[in-house]
């Protein structure tokens, strides 16, 4: 998938009956570029981020997906994206391969085999490794995780704090791969508190607490 | 359409294999199903109940133990993906008509293992007779479709809520009532050798699996979707 995607929101507000997660927040990644979303705990990045993957509704404004100038229709949002985030889990009851097979297949990919050994080999898993999910340490889940996010090799990644549990030379690598995507044309969000996945992109969005 | 129902039977094959993994679901419908058979063989048995009235009150005792081992476990394909998190990636990587068609495939599996197993035990401890047998095993097929259609819509709704436990049963009971009568009739009929029983209850059952198909298939993509 080679055309990028941009991802626009604007006056954007979420609220949980009386409680104002975000009042108004307008922002823009286009293709090549790392849009980072900071704020401290409780100032609703990961909403904002489900928001704009379309797991959830704002109470108010708007975001708009645009390819090749066109407007993307919500329900197809899903074919061009690729999350990582703290609250959306791959299968525990599956070894690695396993779960990148099954969302190769729910995704309606082609020969999806070499794809899944590709993305494991990538986040540093053995795909020979049959251990279950369950069995694997948090940083070696959040690498699944990634894995799972390419897997499609979607035009737009959204990241909530991607490089957490990673340990040092995960990180290293991390920074290295949203370098390669950036280069890459893609496009990416990435919600973050850590001060180095901060510098990784130049436009960011600050929410308050 | 081949696409389609080739995600759908990937949804089924990854709830299967997890299933055989944990067994969550598979031993709270096999143990109350065979807690309540042992309990209903050893205290009413093939002998107490009069000749006349056993194909109509072992009909009703079967199909309770159905529906209720049922209602201890089928909600569990949904409420499993929102417990452990999964739901959202789910979400995002498959269509939610094939969520849906693979979410029922997988009910349907586990009520028809369970018919299996449970069906012919009970004739054997109960000593139930049944004349016209194929007629019996196509009501026990669409019962268990109509079953499975029911509870996986109910299952999806509840799976959202806060109050899940309770609820699936409150808001299932209501829609399984009216399919209960018409398979304790119908099996009731089979017993008997009533041909005019079983025409009138598979026309009933297939219509209410029908309808419930397809306002279940309507109604999926909203309750799934946020």
């Amino acid at each position: 998938m080679a055309d990028g995607i941009r991802i626009s929101f604007s006056d954007v507000a979420k609220r949980y009956d009386l409680r104002v997660v975000f009042r108004s927040v307008s922002g823009e990644a286009v293709p090549g570029e790392v849009l980072v979303i900071t704020g401290p705990n409780g100032s609703g990045k990961s909403t904002l981020l489900s928001i704009l993957c379309g797991l959830l509704r704002p109470t108010r404004g708007e975001v708009t997906y645009q390819r090749d100038g066109r407007i993307v229709e919500r329900d197809a949002w899903r074919h061009y994206l690729g999350v990582v985030a703290p609250a959306m889990a791959v299968y525990e009851e599956l070894d690695a391969m396993e779960n990148l097979r099954f969302f190769a297949r729910v995704r309606g990919m082609g020969p999806f085999e070499e794809r899944c050994r590709e993305c494991l080999d990538l986040v540093g898993l053995d795909p020979g490794r049959r251990t279950l999910v369950r069995g694997y340490s948090t940083g070696m889940a959040q690498r699944l995780k990634i894995a799972q996010a390419v897997l499609h090799d979607p035009p737009l990644l959204l990241l909530d704090e991607p490089g957490s549990n990673l340990d040092p030379a995960g990180k290293d690598w991390l920074e290295d791969y949203v370098g390669g995507l950036r280069a890459a044309g893609k496009t990416v969000v990435l919600a973050t508190n850590d001060r180095r996945e901060m510098e990784w992109g130049a436009s960011h969005v600050a929410l308050a607490g | 359409m081949w696409r389609w129902l080739a995600e759908a039977m990937a949804v089924t094959a990854k709830d299967l294999r997890t299933e055989f993994r944990t067994r969550v679901a598979i031993n709270s419908l096999g143990l109350f199903a065979l807690t309540v058979l042992a309990a209903v063989s050893y205290t009413v048995g093939p002998y107490r109940i009069a000749a006349e009235d056993r194909p109509f009150l072992l009909a009703v005792l079967l199909w309770i133990v159905i529906f209720f081992a049922a209602l201890a476990g089928l909600d569990r394909s949904f409420v499993k993906e929102e417990e452990s998190h999964t739901a959202p990636l789910l979400r995002l990587a498959a269509s939610p008509s094939a969520v849906w068609f693979g979410k029922l495939v997988f009910n349907l599996l586990v009520i028809y293992m369970l018919m299996a197993i449970l069906v012919p035990l009970y004739c054997i401890l109960m000593g139930y007779t049944i004349l016209m047998v194929w007629e019996f095993v196509l009501i026990l097929a669409l019962g268990g479709y109509a079953l499975a259609v029911i509870t996986t819509i109910v299952a999806a709704i509840i799976a959202r809520a806060l109050t899940r436990g309770a609820l699936f049963s409150v808001l299932s009971l209501p829609l399984l009532l009216p399919l209960m009568i018409f398979l304790i009739q119908g099996t009731a009929g089979v017993a008997e050798g009533s041909p005019e029983i079983v025409s009138s209850t598979v026309r009933a059952v297939l219509s209410m699996g029908g309808i419930m198909t397809i306002v279940s298939a309507a109604l999926f993509p909203v309750v799934w979707s946020d």
